[in-house]
């Protein structure tokens, strides 16, 4: 018996071998650590920059001023935290911890794209989006803002684009939509209304006289699904199980503002003040409707 | 579609489009050298797993005849390591991980048998190979941190490794039924070794933890079996040196 046990305690022969391998990995796993705890403030900051962003009621002017004072604090959060990890994410990094900064991107491509998107009422571009965390990224080289972070991004933003629609339909009674257009533009609308025309859920109180009105939210929203829908997703990434998952949200946030736009379209006029539609589900109660 | 009509201009998403597509295509390219690569793993296994039923004596022949299909996966990991540079290395490594355990897996088990150190006489178990061998084996580099480029990782060494030791677990048994009563110590000795060396890794809640947890139950299946054979007086004398 016991041959073997004495040798063991003087020979431990791949120890140092072990050691080297336990240091590597205490590095990898501290930094990746860092990296999930940044990503998560981003997450956290961009959810208070949009929250603010929700009490906008104007489309296609800067955003006022209380926006911007009490979101200072939290894009500064955001630029700070981007600081921080961006040496980390550069190389071999970039994607090594793509998917603990993914969650972060995401989150704030959403703030990003809806302020682009109240300011201007345009969707803002892949390129700009990048280059905007860029150069927050400071001297540690760009985090890298992949096309899925930002797609994945936009899918979001629709939600709080639905969001925003209802509840200024519910305060102002109408929908919000941009300033009248140059003449330039109305050709452009022409275009767009065939489109609309292609999906079923026609809206008809603006679809009639549209070649002179400005564009309104739901305008925007049909389009931005328009080209959501007609993606192609890579088959069997995970990117494309996480826009599956999307999508079906992101239609329905369409749908529940056409559906409140024709109740406001329908009963207008016999809509008490401050009348709020279900953001929640739409579906009706079953006993209540008894 | 041509300029922006609304909201959202056309050409952001045609962008996309283009560079996701253009992903997927190297994704379609690696996954046939991936497969290529399972296919290698399999001739090699087939060929190794001869060792259970072979006597040391008789090793050598089947040591020589795992070379060339550990050849052929070396030529696909080369092909691999080329194409997968055309890309940042871990944009896309959860592809191939896989098959780099299993045939690194195949190449430790090779080395252990002896066939690194093969010179014509009988094959000399017990060597481990260190992650650089390995990869100088497979021609790539190992555990790359300055430049980004195809590598072999340690999770990947050390993962082969777990593979290694619940393979030489079987073996201690085998070669006890082949009446070689020698192996089964010096598994035991190699097991317990790096386990040891295991035991020291901080490891997270992943493969690597679940594979490096059920080392215990191997050092244990292994002193069962040098157990047994103390039992009956059968370990060879020279050992009690």
């Amino acid at each position: 018996m016991g041959t073997g046990k004495q040798e063991q305690q003087a020979a431990t022969p791949y120890m140092s071998m072990f050691e080297g391998f336990r240091n590597e990995l205490d590095e990898h796993h501290d930094r990746r650590e860092r990296i999930i705890k940044a990503s998560r403030d981003i997450t956290a900051a961009s959810k208070k920059i949009i929250f603010t962003l929700q009490r906008v009621r104007k489309l296609g002017q800067p955003v006022p001023q209380f926006v911007v004072k009490g979101n200072a604090q939290y894009w500064e959060i955001i630029e700070n935290r981007y600081q921080s990890i961006s040496p980390e994410v550069q190389g071999l990094g970039a994607y090594r911890y793509e998917r603990n900064v993914t969650g972060g991107n995401q989150e704030f491509m959403e703030a990003l794209s809806f302020q682009h998107y109240l300011e201007t009422q345009t969707l803002i571009p892949y390129n700009d989006a990048a280059s905007r965390i860029a150069s927050m990224s400071g001297e540690g080289g760009a985090v890298n803002l992949t096309p899925e972070d930002y797609i994945l991004g936009v899918f979001d933003m629709v939600g709080e684009l639905m969001r925003f629609s209802i509840t200024a339909m519910a305060t102002s009674g109408e929908l919000p939509a941009g300033k009248a257009k140059k003449a330039e533009s109305t050709k452009q609308e022409a275009v767009e209304d065939q489109a609309d025309d292609k999906m079923d859920v026609d809206e008809q109180a603006t679809s009639s006289s549209h070649a002179e009105k400005p564009r309104n939210v739901l305008d925007d929203l049909r389009e931005l699904r328009l080209q959501l829908e007609i993606f192609e997703t890579p088959p069997g990434t995970k990117f494309e199980s996480d826009v599956k998952k999307k999508m079906d949200v992101m239609r329905e946030c369409v749908d529940k503002v056409e559906k409140a736009l024709y109740g406001l379209t329908v009963r207008g006029s016999e809509r008490p003040k401050g009348w709020v539609p279900d953001l929640r589900d739409e579906r009706p109660a079953e006993v209540e409707s008894y | 579609m041509a300029g922006q009509t609304g909201m959202v201009d056309p050409a952001i998403f045609q962008g996309l489009q283009a560079r996701v597509d253009e992903d997927t295509a190297l994704r379609d390219e690696l996954r046939d050298l991936v497969q290529a690569l399972e296919k290698n793993n399999r001739n090699i296994s087939f060929v190794l797993s001869r060792a259970h039923s072979t006597p040391v004596a008789d090793l050598a022949g089947v040591l020589q005849s795992a070379e060339e299909p550990i050849q052929d996966a070396v030529k696909t990991v080369s092909n691999l390591s080329e194409t997968a540079s055309k890309q940042s290395y871990y944009k896309f490594n959860n592809m191939w991980s896989r098959q780099m355990q299993d045939v690194v897996y195949g190449i430790l088990l090779w080395a252990w048998l002896g066939g690194k150190d093969l010179d014509g006489g009988e094959a000399k178990c017990g060597r481990l190979l260190t992650i650089e061998e390995v990869g100088e084996v497979l021609k790539v580099p190992v555990n790359l941190k300055d430049r980004d480029a195809f590598h072999l990782t340690i999770e990947e060494y050390l993962i082969a490794l777990t593979t290694l030791c619940e393979d030489l677990t079987r073996l201690a048994r085998n070669a006890v039924t082949l009446g070689d009563y020698e192996r089964p110590l010096l598994i035991n000795q190699f097991v317990k070794d790096v386990h040891a060396g295991f035991q020291i890794l901080n490891l997270k809640n992943d493969i690597l933890r679940r594979k490096s947890d059920g080392l215990k139950y191997r050092v244990k299946d292994v002193e069962d079996v040098v157990y047994d054979l103390s039992l009956r007086n059968l370990l060879p004398k020279k050992e009690q040196k």
